[in-house]
């Protein structure tokens, strides 16, 4: 079975390093310049290109790190990256309609409906990955 | 779905990497076939069953819950 719509492998490490790089820029906003709520809201204000410019770092960089080829791409993998998916769909709008109930801060909704998805799916899927090379290392005799 | 793959390769006497390497899987699935963990596809069962020169119902059977 052919995996599509995948980026190759070393993407990974393209990925990874987009979202590294957009922790700094979060964390030292006030010192590059960025204030966190100036008088200017508007469209393409200081503040609201900085969201995007981090916001696309960090989603971009997740998508790659995501969404890049495992080493060997074989159907068992497929089946967990499929899995893994319906877990993060699930996970997702679980956490949507509670804090649709919870809270109407629709910036924060969307912004942890953009990373919930991505993050869980990630974690899940190098976890089972993780799992499966564990139980390689336990009991796969070589003879 | 149990299968024999264990006493296959032991019959023929080659490692789970190799078998692996033999029809383009990881090692993780081949061992994971052999704990019942994961079922293979049809495709990768008929390719397993041509490496041990068997019938693929010698090297993959059903049990009584499926």
């Amino acid at each position: 079975m052919k995996s599509r719509f995948l980026f190759p492998y070393w993407y990974r490490y393209l990925g990874w390093g987009l979202f590294l790089v957009h922790i700094p820029i979060v964390l030292f906003r006030k010192q590059l310049g960025f204030e966190s709520h100036g008088p200017d809201d508007g469209l393409l204000s200081s503040q609201h290109v900085f969201f995007m410019t981090t916001t696309l770092l960090m989603a971009v960089g997740l998508f790659l790190a995501a969404f890049a080829k495992e080493r060997i791409e074989d159907e068992q993998i497929s089946q967990l990256r499929l899995d893994s998916l319906q877990w993060a769909i699930y996970v997702n709008y679980l956490l949507l309609i509670v804090s649709l109930i919870l809270t109407n801060d629709t910036q924060h909704i969307l912004f942890l409906n953009l990373m919930v998805p991505l993050v869980f799916f990630i974690v899940r899927f190098q976890w089972k990955i993780f799992q499966n090379n564990r139980l390689l290392k336990r009991d796969g005799d070589l003879r | 779905m149990k299968n024999n793959i264990r006493v296959e390769r032991a019959i023929k006497n080659i490692t789970q990497a190799e078998l692996a390497e033999l029809i383009g899987v990881s090692r993780q699935t081949i061992n994971t076939i052999e704990s019942n963990r994961y079922v293979p596809s049809t495709v990768l069962a008929l390719k397993i069953a041509r490496v041990f020169e068997k019938p693929v119902e010698e090297v993959f059977m059903l049990e009584d819950e499926d």
